[in-house]
């Protein structure tokens, strides 16, 4: 397994362990309260957790893994491109997870937001354009 | 093939009118981007993940022993077909505010790519080499 897809399945169940914690504490009402400060998790942001952190996390490692090799020389295509994948994804939906209880209790955190929007975005393209060539028959 | 670089489209296509999603939490723009959720969670739930699933278990389940050897074609490419329509359909429909026929419309066209898909799967369900 190569060293890209173990950072991704390990992020995968430590992203699918917070957010089954978190749906924990949305189906206990009031208690999704962030302790020590005036937020609620969103219930956008618990989505996310699940489909982008979980979800996604794990088949963008599986497949960096198990597809066709792109060539002899470069099997899994660009490492580059999946280590932008990577980092985009999880970056983005660590300031997504910071970033939109702020915004929903009246903060300020646009700046936040809008990089995480920019970070997921990058990450999924990155994704994209490294997998289609990949996708291949024998 | 198909449904997987299908799923990668929706993927790519998804993930921008999520970023404009979460950006218009940001910063102020049209109204009518919030409009796109409808289609936002329509190609990222179905035209990713339920495709790229689908198209990883066509290209991985045992095959036959005999030729084709993933089974006649037919089933998979009617899957498909009524699968990104249905996204289409659904997706477009509920962000467009169409009439409630289209979004049932492409709601019955998801299920039916589910039962051909289903149906064409099911017997490679099965040991390695029977």
């Amino acid at each position: 397994m190569p060293p890209l897809t173990r950072w991704c399945v390990r992020s995968a169940l430590l992203w699918f362990l917070l957010a089954l914690s978190t749906g924990v504490l949305l189906a206990g009402g009031a208690s999704a309260d962030i302790p020590g400060t005036t937020w609620t998790l969103p219930y956008p942001t618990y989505l996310h957790l699940l489909t982008i952190g979980w979800l996604t996390n794990l088949v963008f490692g599986v497949a960096f893994w198990m597809f066709p090799r792109y060539t002899a020389e470069h099997p899994r295509g660009s490492d580059a491109l999946g280590w932008l994948a990577y980092t985009g994804l999880n970056t983005g939906l660590l300031l997504r997870l910071i970033g939109e209880p702020i915004q929903m209790a009246g903060g300020r955190a646009g700046a936040l937001l809008l990089l995480s929007a920019g970070l997921q975005l990058l990450g999924a393209w990155a994704f994209v354009l490294n997998t289609w060539p990949r996708v291949k028959g024998k | 093939m198909l449904l997987v670089r299908s799923a990668l489209c929706w993927l790519a296509a998804g993930a921008a009118m999520g970023a404009l999603l979460l950006g218009a939490k940001a910063v102020p723009m049209p109204a009518g981007v919030f409009r796109l959720f409808a289609l936002h969670a329509e190609a990222l739930l179905i035209g990713w993940m339920v495709q790229f699933a689908m198209g990883v278990a066509w290209w991985i389940l045992p095959k036959y022993p005999r030729l084709p050897e993933r089974g006649p074609g037919a089933p998979i490419w009617t899957a498909w077909a009524l699968l990104n329509a249905g996204v289409l359909l659904a997706g477009i429909g509920r962000a467009a505010g169409a009439v409630e026929g289209v979004v049932l419309t492409g709601r019955v066209a998801e299920w039916l790519a589910a039962v051909a898909f289903a149906a064409a799967a099911w017997p490679r369900v099965k040991a390695f080499g029977r």
